[in-house]
């Protein structure tokens, strides 16, 4: 059941991803899709939206046959997200599809509605009795983002979710998590003995985590997004997730708590920016101004639709974050986000402390940089490393070079996309790669030290501004020269 | 509108287009060691420094970015293109380097960066070679991306102009490495010197060089220029006494300076344009009764180097450097480098030229 099947997310990605599951067989037969949500629509008219999006966006492209056979199993269910009588219409349905089709009664409800139902709906479920499973059967929820939009809303809302279903059953998603190279940072760091041993403090430099977007508010996003800002939207879930991928310790097994454990230990140990101070000393925020991005003119935050003119919603954002644990003692973590940069590209930049240069630092040139490991999550999901080599020649001159791996050519089939992962795994009972209710908590009392500085002192630190197309304001340059360092260039 | 610059793609969909290309041919093997970007403002460039690219792409992997921008029309306009240059390697395989080309109207500044210089390689070097004067679009923004700058000081009109600018663009990036094709022309010239000084006769002879003369053709004045100041400041010499004006113009197309060695003797130097020479003609450094000399024929595909004392006279041959620009540049990414000699000899040259 998905919840909000009108919307953008179920017809751009989740139908999407469904459908490439079943065309590759890894759908089991016997699912239903029902689409549930407050507009009037025949199962017809629901299937043909559906149809029109996947020709578009299907990874697997759109085959007329297989669509055919897969759109069968999809309904439509209409209902007001708090009309009681909707939910009991729907157990009544799910019985009868039970069944027809010899189900055992398993049953995945994805909350992909406006957070504002959030509450509603899963009252509502627990209401009609469709929170808990049959005996021998599960019933499991998954919770979209935004979850919450500060440390209490998020355990307010924890509390509902926790209510109506058990935190076993409860996957709040983060697509992030879901993407290829994502998943592919534990086998990176734990199954390759190369990089384990200089995974700490004594080796690396400097982590940096980008997520670089090069569109604005168009589409009637400025509503949402004014409400929200880049680091409740993006730095709170995906990109603290990321950070804990990359700095935790190795968990004892792969079980989803024993990795969930070992993540949440690295949001608790981030040090706190509890003050306005230590905010302006660590935390750039700002807006765009007009500027050309792809070669357009693009106009600046606070002209964008749906965007308060004498908006204070931050459009970039960039973190220096310090992690107080053995391993990470002294290293800073840099964390970007940002709107109207000049490419669209989401990576970890893993900086290696250069050598002494004992032998080279006196050749014509010294040493060209450290070394420089990059994970790329979206494009290009790949890795690459950066090493100096030596020119080819009689002397000794020393320049960069890359090796690159990239999973769209190296393993000759494509990635599934996030949300084929992550619903396949949520079928499964995997909850590895969805957060727990302890790292979404703990994420936002970092989150919410800043926000306050922001919104509720008395001296709020300055909104910085940057020309749309470049890569964010001088103030967060300066963030990283204090400390003798660069962003690096994407 | 331009076949030899490929596919025309929009803007917003280059990294798309990039991926299809690739995927067209599974035989190709896309290589990379640097951005290798060329600003011009000269129109049908383009065209030509594809041209160009193709024959450096043979030794040097690159991604090429090519920018040809038309700042006399105030129409802001950008429009894109994709290619690949293909070799083979060792008769066998396809090796391949992308190419974008990007031809941009009206000002330019903020799009070149925003929108250009969104597609780089990332981890690689950017060597930027720009080709002519050096426009306002030649500003902190655009330069402060650059970890190489190419370009060619014989082709500007004001040197003593141009030179502060490249150096204002050093001061504010600590990374940027300025390579002037003007200094790498003198390169053969600079190794069989210094090569020559290893005969124990021409080696005696350093302490009491008492004259330089160095000709030149009129168009490489500034190699020549640099030539004279790599000279001072290896020798370690110290400016000498004012030449009266007679002295400093002693014919048509020729000038002198004087220096002091460490040791306080005199130096005079000469520089003569010649039309009918080389580009760097030929350098004499006499000593006594020592000549250390390095020779270049008009069209010559050699450097003669010769030391001439009493009873006792050595001839070598040597390489020459690449009268062509694409050569010039090839052999600059070829040596890579900081370029810390040019760095050195640069206030010297500045002051020569000031002179």
């Amino acid at each position: 059941m998905i919840f909000g099947a009108t919307g953008d997310l179920t017809h751009r990605k989740l139908v999407p991803a469904l459908y490439n599951l079943a065309v590759d067989g890894e759908l089991p037969p016997g699912v239903k899709i029902l689409g549930f949500a407050r507009r009037d629509k025949s199962d017809e008219e629901f299937r043909s939206g559906l149809e029109e999006l996947n020709r578009k966006v299907s990874r697997n492209g759109h085959d007329e046959e297989l669509w055919s056979g897969f759109v069968r199993n999809i309904h439509y269910h209409q209902s007001e997200f708090t009309d009681a009588d909707g939910y009991k219409r729907l157990s009544e349905r799910l019985d009868e599809i039970d069944r027809e089709r010899g189900g055992k009664g398993n049953r995945l409800f994805y909350i992909a509605s406006a957070p504002e139902f959030f509450d509603d709906i899963l009252e509502q479920l627990k209401a009609a009795g469709l929170s808990k499973a049959a005996k021998g059967c599960w019933s499991r929820v998954i919770v979209e983002k935004p979850f919450g939009t500060d440390l209490a809303t998020a355990q307010h809302l924890n509390q509902v979710v926790n209510r109506t279903f058990e935190e076993k059953d409860t996957y709040r998603i983060d697509h992030y998590l879901g993407k290829e190279t994502a998943q592919n940072l534990m086998v990176l760091r734990f199954a390759n003995s190369i990089f384990e041993p200089l995974w700490n403090s004594r080796y690396i430099d400097q982590i940096q985590i980008t997520c670089s977007e090069n569109l604005g508010m168009e589409g009637g996003r400025g509503g949402y997004y004014d409400k929200a800002g880049a680091l409740r939207d993006m730095v709170q879930n995906h990109l603290l997730q990321l950070l804990s991928l990359v700095a935790m310790e190795p968990p004892t097994d792969l079980s989803a708590d024993g990795v969930r454990d070992e993540k949440v230990k690295v949001i608790r140990s981030l040090r706190q920016w509890d003050s306005p101070e230590k905010v302006a000393q660590n935390v750039v925020r700002a807006q765009y101004v007009a500027g050309h991005v792809d070669g357009k003119s693009v106009p600046g935050y606070r002209e964008e639709d749906r965007v308060d003119p004498e908006s204070m919603t931050e459009a970039y954002v960039a973190v220096r974050l310090m992690i107080d644990t053995w391993r990470w003692s002294g290293v800073p973590f840099y964390i970007r986000m940002g709107k109207q940069l000049p490419k669209k590209a989401t990576e970890i930049s893993v900086h290696f402390k250069s050598p002494p240069c004992v032998l080279f630092n006196a050749l014509p040139g010294g040493v060209p940089g450290g070394n420089v490991l990059v994970i790329r999550i979206q494009p290009d999901e790949g890795i690459s490393l950066r090493m100096v080599s030596k020119i080819p020649g009689t002397s000794l001159r020393l320049e960069p070079v890359k090796m690159d791996f990239r999973y769209a050519t190296s393993f000759g089939k494509a990635s599934p996309e996030a949300y084929e992962r992550l619903l396949l795994d949520a079928m499964a009972g995997d909850a590895t790669l969805f957060a727990r209710r302890d790292e979404v908590e703990e994420a936002w009392r970092f989150i919410d030290h800043i926000e306050h500085a922001w919104h509720q002192s008395e001296n709020p630190p300055p909104m910085a501004e940057f020309v749309a197309g470049t890569w964010g304001p001088k103030e967060a340059d300066d963030l990283l020269k204090e400390d003798g360092h660069e962003w690096r260039r994407l | 509108m331009h076949p030899e610059l490929g596919r025309e793609v929009p803007i917003g969909g280059i990294d798309k287009e990039l991926r299809q290309l690739w995927a067209e041919d599974d035989a190709r093997t896309n290589a990379s060691l640097v951005n290798l970007a060329v600003y011009s403002e000269k129109p049908g460039s383009l065209v030509e420094n594809s041209e160009a690219m193709r024959e450096l792409t043979r030794e040097h992997a690159c991604r090429a970015l090519l920018v040809g921008i038309d700042r006399s029309v105030e129409e802001t306009s950008i429009t894109a293109w994709i290619t690949a240059h293909c070799h083979l390697s060792h008769g066998q395989k396809s090796v391949c380097c992308e190419q974008l080309s990007f031809a941009l109207t009206g000002r330019a500044t903020g799009r070149l960066r925003n929108t250009v210089f969104a597609h780089l390689n990332s981890d690689l070097p950017l060597i930027l070679w720009w080709q002519g004067e050096l426009s306002p679009i030649f500003s902190e923004r655009f330069y402060s991306l650059i970890d190489r700058l190419v370009y060619d000081s014989a082709e500007w009109a004001n040197p003593e102009e141009s030179f502060p600018k490249i150096m204002e663009a050093m001061e504010f990036s600590s990374r940027l490495v300025p390579q002037d094709l003007s200094w790498t022309r003198s390169f053969q010239f600079r190794v069989s010197v210094a090569a020559l000084f290893d005969d124990p006769v021409a080696q005696n002879a350093l302490s009491a060089v008492a004259s330089v003369e160095i000709r030149y053709h009129p168009s490489s004045r500034m190699a020549a220029l640099q030539l004279l100041a790599w000279l001072v400041v290896q020798a370690n010499w110290r400016d000498g006494l004012e030449l009266d004006l007679a002295d400093k113009r002693q014919s048509k197309g020729a000038k002198s300076y004087s220096f002091e060695t460490a040791a306080g003797s005199a130096v005079r130097a000469t520089l003569v344009a010649d039309e009918n020479s080389a580009p760097l003609g030929s350098l004499v450094i006499r000593a006594g009764d020592v000549s250390v000399e390095v020779i270049r024929e008009a069209g010559s595909s050699h450097l003669l180097r010769r030391v001439v004392a009493p009873g006792h006279v050595t001839e070598s041959p040597g390489p020459v450097d690449s009268d062509n620009p694409v050569g010039s540049v090839g052999e600059q990414l070829s040596r890579g480098g900081k370029n810390s000699l040019y760095v050195k000899i640069l206030p010297r040259f500045q002051q020569l030229l000031a002179d």
